[in-house]
């Protein structure tokens, strides 16, 4: 479903991602962890293609992207957003979009990007809404939310595209603890219905709990990867140690 | 124009209270100007040299030396006087408020020798005596006296006698320009079919133009004299007494002659016997709101539709404009850079002008009241352009990276998702745009377009209520932009989504 060669990616003369390699089966939820600035969130932000990397091949879903350059023609602009729509992406800020009411936000792109009739966008938008547990916010604007709901919303937003892949980035960092647990549970659930999901976040007990397999970035290289058993009852890397035992701690 | 002249008359009162209490003889300063201009030893002449040849004007060899029959009279004149001459440029449709406010001694500008002009200022006796000529392009038949000019669009320069004599002419499509260089623009533009004008100016402007042709006989014979505040009773004599000598000398004569402007009518000078003129009451504009009003707001109607007509094209062109500064190929988006350094750093007067006076000598010419619309919309677009981009700049990056992830493309994701954000945020500095624009817009006058701040210029001038008429004006002003602000809040408020 998921398999990236090769990935490099710098910022000016910063190199933030050596050469990753990283395949998924579809149904596999993969939880990326590891310390900041270790060039997950620039992994994740290639794939969708918010960033474009300096060499390496994407594939999700059967869409390849040959990285190197931004695209040059309308059909390279084409390629790209064929390979965004396969991936749905959930942001550390949720990034709504403010003037737009809950339903109208999960709407909007459908309508827009796939010309689905408006009611029919409503339809799927509603049991969207009812699915993240916020059927009775669909006229609310996002400013009268708070940001757990926020982020579920952002989750339903995504899912409306009917994706292959979700993306998660930091979902719940933004988010006082007693909020990320909404938040959290909808993943859980997106994750027994077999979506095939990437996130990067610190919530090592939903990695511990819900990871096919954990992957461990340390600067800008996969480090270790394996089933979350393994990374965390028995790491081999030496950093790797270190990061659970400071993240077990807490 | 009505606060300068308001605070200028209590800086003078408040002036005089010091001179008082500090107890000097301060009936000197009213009564005996003409001591003071000989202590200072320097005669203030106020005159307007922009296109004000052959009376006073830039010398074509030596553009920072003036020159002129009046350049060369005012020197006589300050000679006889026993002092230097300085010559005072004001806009010469206000230059006799500007001799009441006390910014010169004296006005020496072909001021007409008239019943109007004497009401507020004194005047000497003639020192020439001009007549009008009406002037039309050479192919023109038939237009050889002011009765032929009914229905005909004909251009005369504002606060003139031609104004004042064709305002009695009904049927005149009168057209009032700030210059005499204008005028025969236009003529030549074919816009207007004649121009009417004193005399000395047609000679110097219009009868070495071969395109031009006088247009029959001089008429309308009247006096220029010299006008000079009312209590400045000796400067008026000692002015009087050089004018005769400098006519029995037969200094005048040489002067007019130097500059093509003598004839045999300057004879008629020396034979001039003052008329007793007949002091009218002064006249409150404001009780007698019923006559002006209604020209006033027949002047506001224009400045709505200027102002209206002006800022929808420069909210279309701005947003045209910052699409294609932010997102257009290279070129094109320097071109838009470019466009709007240029609008903002040059004076929207100048813009006027060439849109107006400019484009016609490539072959587009258009009436005044599209060049004004165009000329405010273009001006104000580069303005709108920037207010767009700030709001656009404004949106987070987070905006479009959530719409480019949901997979719409760069024009999607600014239709559905950016400009209806940046559009609530511009909503504030484009209404005050709008307001700035709607005040502005008074100055389309310089291409003979008659709005509300023109109407007040001719209502003030010829009835001398500054104030009347200023609040009257300004009320309309007022009364027209609030409801614009009280609108744009409105509609602030209700593209509101952050209310919780």
């Amino acid at each position: 479903m998921i398999a990236v060669e090769n990935l490099v990616k710098s910022y000016n003369s910063n190199r933030v991602l050596h050469g990753i390699d990283h395949a998924q089966q579809r149904g596999e939820a993969a939880v990326l962890i590891g310390p900041s600035g270790c060039g997950k969130s620039t992994f994740l932000r290639c794939l969708n293609q918010l960033e474009v990397a300096d060499s390496g091949r994407i594939s999700i879903g059967g869409v390849t992207i040959e990285g190197g350059h931004a695209p040059r023609n309308a059909e390279e602009r084409d390629q790209q957003r064929r390979l965004r729509l396969q991936a749905g992406m959930v942001f550390q800020s949720f990034n709504l979009f403010p003037h737009l009411t809950v339903l109208q936000n999960i709407t909007e792109a459908p309508i827009v990007v796939k010309n689905t009739p408006r009611e029919q966008a409503e339809t799927l938008g509603r049991e969207l809404l009812a699915k993240v547990g916020l059927a009775a916010k669909a006229d609310a604007y996002p400013a009268q939310l708070s940001g757990g709901q926020q982020q579920r919303v952002a989750i339903a937003r995504a899912l409306a595209m009917e994706p292959q892949v979700m993306l998660f980035d930091e979902p719940t960092s933004a988010l006082d603890p007693e909020l990320r647990d909404e938040v959290l549970r909808v993943m859980r659930q997106l994750v027994e219905e077999g979506m095939t999901m990437i996130v990067v976040t610190h919530e090592m007990q939903f990695a511990r709990d819900m990871a096919d397999r954990v992957v461990f970035f340390d600067g800008g290289v996969v480090a270790e990867s394996g089933p979350p058993e393994q990374i965390f009852g028995d790491p081999r890397n030496e950093r790797l140690r270190e990061f659970v035992k400071r993240v077990t701690t807490q | 124009m009505s606060n300068a002249w308001r605070s200028s008359r209590v800086t003078f009162g408040s002036l005089l209270g010091l001179l008082l209490l500090a107890g000097t003889p301060s009936l000197v300063f009213a009564a005996d100007h003409l001591e003071q201009i000989k202590q200072a030893g320097v005669l203030l002449w106020g005159a307007d040299a922009e296109g004000g040849a052959p009376y006073v004007y830039p010398s074509p060899e030596h553009p920072e030396q003036l020159t002129g029959f009046e350049y060369d009279l005012a020197e006589a004149l300050a000679a006889k006087l026993g002092v230097k001459a300085k010559m005072v440029q004001n806009q010469w449709d206000q230059l006799i408020p500007a001799l009441d406010r006390g910014n010169f001694d004296i006005v020496l500008n072909g001021l007409e020798l008239t019943a109007d002009n004497q009401q507020h200022i004194a005047m000497s006796r003639p020192y020439y005596v001009y007549t009008q000529q009406l002037v039309t392009r050479r192919e023109t038949e038939g237009l050889t006296n002011i009765d032929n000019l009914k229905g005909k669009a004909v251009g005369v320069l504002s606060a003139s006698v031609a104004q004042r004599l064709l305002e009695k002419t009904p049927g005149v499509d009168l057209r009032l320009y700030p210059g005499n260089v204008e005028s025969f623009r236009d003529l030549k533009a074919k816009r207007i079919e004649a121009v009417v004008l004193d005399l000395p100016i047609a000679l110097f402007y219009a009868k070495p133009d071969p395109a031009l042709k006088f247009s029959g006989d001089p008429f309308a014979p009247g006096y220029y004299g010299i006008g000079v505040r009312k209590q400045d009773a000796t400067l008026l004599a000692a002015l009087n007494q050089a004018i005769v000598e400098l006519a029995e000398d037969h200094t005048l004569e040489r002067i007019y002659q130097k500059y093509g402007v003598w004839d045999e009518r300057q004879v008629a000078l020396k034979d001039y016997h003052p008329e007793v003129v007949e002091q009218r009451k002064s006249i409150s504009t404001i009780r007698d709101w019923r006559t002006y009003l209604p020209l006033l707001l027949r002047g506001a109607v224009i400045t709505i539709e200027i102002s209206v007509l002006g800022m929808a094209l420069a909210v279309v062109a701005g947003l045209a404009l910052v699409l294609t500064r932010l997102y257009a190929v290279a070129p094109l988006r320097w071109l838009a850079q470019v466009y709007v350094e240029v609008i903002r750093g040059t004076p929207l007067l100048i813009q006027l002008f060439f849109i107006y006076y400019g484009l016609p000598e490539i072959g587009i010419r258009l009436q005044a009241f599209p060049a004004a619309i165009l000329g405010l919309g273009l001006n104000y677009a580069a303005y709108e352009a920037e207010n767009y981009r700030a709001g656009i700049e404004a949106i987070p990056r987070g905006q479009t990276e959530a719409a480019q992830a949901l997979g719409m493309t760069r024009w999607q994701s600014l239709q559905h998702i950016i400009l209806p954000q940046a559009f609530r945020l511009v909503i504030p500095p484009i209404t005050n745009d709008f307001i700035a624009l709607f005040k502005d817009s008074s100055i389309v006058s310089v291409i003979t377009m008659v709005e509300l701040t023109k109407v007040y210029g001719m209502l003030a001038m010829s009835t001398y209520d500054y104030i009347g008429l200023g609040l009257m004006t300004a009320t309309i002003y007022f009364a027209l932009s609030y409801p614009a602000s009280i609108f744009a809040n409105w509609l602030e408020k209700r593209l509101r989504y952050d209310r919780r």
